[in-house]
């Protein structure tokens, strides 16, 4: 396995950030289940006001070290920081968890459900309904306060897990999987509730293996595979550091013979209509397309960065290399 | 502290809130609240009858009313007097149910055979018609004859074994009571922790609460309800054998049922947190049962040895033992302290040691629930929760 050398280590963007305020830290961190290694020694930084991406397919440890960094479970090694300094029980009572799997009471009422959770968050008895209702209503729920939880569809669930997380506006939010499942309008309000809460300074971590999927969200991204870090910076900085650039095509010719005089190119995808190409740093983009104009009609082209599930691809040693033992 | 008080209540209130709210609840202490009503007022309503009694007699024959009316008045009994013509229409006031009791010249009719307190008190008080008769004929005076009527029968006073067997009544019922109580209380503690866990609540509570928070509240929530419904069952009962005597149950069994009470608060916490361990354990809720069973036939057994052993032979070594040993003591010690005469110490050591172990398991329970919590997707082993953690790598 191996790293891209545009790697951004976590103690390099710390100096960025300026003031540790807000800036949750991983430090070596290592955890086993028995024999099990799921940790291996993780560390990188997270920035506020920013949507960091913790990515990785599963079983890579994401569940693992989201579950540390919130003390559900003890690390074996290293440890969380918070503000530069070791995290507090404290600090945590003020941060937002949701995790991958739903937990809600059954029977409960929506609004009793939200204003349960403010209330272990250290909101008082007097603020903690209002509170409830304003993120409620956020999330279309504000007409459903008396319905019992069970009573609501998945999504609305969803919605409900996601404000009994909100509710006491909390600086630190991390969200294990929260897209799994999700239509394509559930992700797109998802991605909004995150931006602003991200615009307003807070600190906000989510793990996903929908590397694509979340590509447009994150503007930091952590990639680990089996327990290590392999990937971690900002994703503009990790795609444009590559130094390659992907051609997409679509022409109306089978033939692929207007390629000959350009061996360096790869052909990374040929489906029925997008040809898509990775370029080598001395091909000329417009020589490409001049050679694919004269071979037939082109109907559409653009120029792309790698996707973060190549990027990763690459970082984990490819398909092939993922299938070795750790 | 303060902190980690505000959690644990804010988990207990809302359990409360929430087993309040279910169907179970209402069922269950709506049943309670029947039974014990009913315990105290269905003796009553039988007992009227027995204060009032009716005598079929031929015509209205003065003397023997007044003798009787002076016996039952002794014995606080009401007498009413049903006059009939003949032999025959006694015998058959008698035979009907219009009378308890008929007298028609030397017999005594009575509707069965036995006994029982008012044909006693007529026979009694014809003697003693008669035995006036031969000693006012033998020369007694008026004066002689009025101070003879004045003798009384020596007070009737039980003591030892009557009572005692009234104790032993309520040593039984309040072992009866117990078992059921806390195996009761610890499956709701089970299920309630076996909810969470199944339902990933229990991951989302352990990123902002200690799971000593989460288990405390949920144990207290739970021993809070059961409490309530215990004290709804008993209170009334104490009450009544406290200031009525028509229950059955002696004056004494007032304090034998408080001090129940005081045995399932131990016991509820001697076996509450090791249900709540249990019940981190499962990963289906349909485990649950299994996963108590060793902790439900513990209390069997002590329940066992308390009705079988200890109702027979209060002082016999395995009751002894048993009411001393802290996962049989609090269902043990209370039978054999209303059995009979249990030295205080005694009952002072097995309340020390119930409450010690209770401490110590609780401390064991928080380690196994906590880490039990995590293990998902299969039914936790006992040798992976306990003992020292895994090693690191």
């Amino acid at each position: 396995m191996r790293s891209l050398d545009v790697t951004v280590t976590g103690t390099e963007r710390s100096a960025d950030v300026g003031s540790p305020h807000g800036v949750l830290g991983v430090r070596d961190v290592a955890h086993s289940f028995g024999e099990r290694t799921a940790l291996v020694g993780v560390s990188f930084d997270v920035p506020p006001g920013v949507i960091t991406g913790l990515l990785g397919p599963n079983g890579a440890g994401k569940t693992t070290l989201l579950r540390i960094l919130l003390g559900v479970l003890d690390a074996d090694r290293g440890a969380v920081t918070y503000d530069g300094r070791a995290v507090r029980f404290e600090d945590r009572r003020g941060w937002g968890y949701m995790p991958q799997e739903r937990g809600l009471y059954p029977a409960m009422p929506v609004g009793q459900q939200v204003v349960y959770f403010g209330r272990l968050h250290g909101l008082s008895r007097r603020e903690a309904p209002g509170r409830a209702r304003a993120v409620l209503e956020e999330f279309d729920l504000g007409d459903r306060w008396g319905d019992r939880s069970d009573q609501l569809s998945g999504g609305m669930q969803q919605r409900l897990q996601l404000a009994t997380a909100l509710v006491h506006a909390p600086e630190v939010i991390v969200l294990d999987e929260p897209f799994a499942g999700l239509d394509p309008v559930a992700v797109v309000n998802l991605s909004q509730t995150l931006r602003r809460r991200a615009r307003d300074g807070r600190t906000v971590l989510f793990s996903s293996h929908q590397l694509d999927l979340v590509q447009d969200l994150c503007e930091e991204i952590v990639m680990i595979d089996r327990g290590r870090t392999v990937l971690n910076g900002p994703v503009s900085v990790l795609r444009a550091g590559t130094g390659e650039r992907q051609l997409r095509l679509q022409v109306r010719t089978t033939g692929r013979e207007w390629l000959d005089p350009f061996p360096g190119i790869v052909v990374v995808s040929d489906q029925a209509d997008e040809l898509r190409l990775a370029l080598p740093p001395d091909v000329d983009a417009l020589d490409v397309l001049d050679a694919a104009r004269a071979a037939g009609a082109v109907v559409d082209f653009g120029l792309d960065l790698p996707t973060l599930s190549q990027i990763f691809l690459r970082a984990a040693g490819g398909p092939a290399g993922r299938q070795e033992a750790p | 502290m303060g902190s980690w008080w505000r959690g644990t209540r804010l988990v207990a209130g809302r359990s409360i809130t929430e087993n309040l709210r279910s169907k179970t609840f209402k069922i269950v202490t709506a049943g309670l609240l029947l039974i014990s009503a009913a315990a105290v007022v269905v003796p009553q309503l039988l007992g009227q009858d027995e204060t009032s009694y009716t005598l079929a007699t031929i015509g209205r024959p003065a003397e023997l009313a007044a003798a009787v009316d002076r016996a039952a008045e002794a014995a606080g009994l009401d007498v009413a007097y049903l006059a009939r013509d003949d032999e025959d229409a006694v015998r058959r006031a008698v035979a009907d149910g219009e009378a308890d009791a008929g007298l028609a010249g030397d017999v005594l009719y009575t509707p069965q055979r036995g006994q029982s307190t008012f044909p006693v008190l007529v026979s009694q008080s014809v003697v003693a018609i008669a035995v006036s008769q031969r000693l006012a004929d033998a020369g007694l005076s008026p004066d002689q004859m009025a101070g003879l009527q004045e003798i009384r029968p020596p007070e009737q006073v039980v003591v030892g074994g009557a009572e005692d067997a009234g104790r032993a009544d309520t040593g039984f019922l309040v072992g009866i009571v117990l078992y059921l109580a806390v195996t009761f209380a610890g499956s709701a503690i089970a299920t309630a922790v076996a909810t969470e866990k199944s339902t990933h609540i229990s991951e989302v509570l352990l990123a902002v609460l200690r799971p000593s928070q989460v288990m405390v509240g949920t144990v207290l929530a739970v021993g809070a309800v059961t409490l309530a419904q215990l004290l709804i069952l008993t209170t009334p009962l104490a009450v009544a054998v406290r200031y009525t005597d028509s229950i059955g149950l002696p004056a004494t069994a007032g304090g034998d049922i408080a001090l129940a009470v005081v045995w399932f608060l131990l016991g509820f916490l001697l076996y509450a947190f090791l249900f709540a361990a249990a019940g981190a354990l499962v990963n289906k809720m349909n485990e649950v049962s299994a996963t108590i069973t060793p902790i439900t036939l513990t209390l069997l057994v002590g329940y066992l040895i308390g009705v079988f052993v200890t109702t027979n032979d209060s002082d016999a070594p395995a009751s002894v033992a048993a009411s001393l040993f802290p996962f049989t003591a609090p269902l043990v010690m209370p039978i054999r302290w209303a059995a009979g005469d249990v030295p205080v110490y005694q009952l002072a050591l097995a309340m020390l040691l119930t409450a010690a172990t209770a401490v110590l398991l609780a401390g064991v329970a928080a380690t196994v629930y906590r880490r039990a919590l995590l293990i998902t997707g299969r039914r936790a082993k006992l040798r992976e929760v306990v003992g020292p953690p895994p090693a690191t790598t």
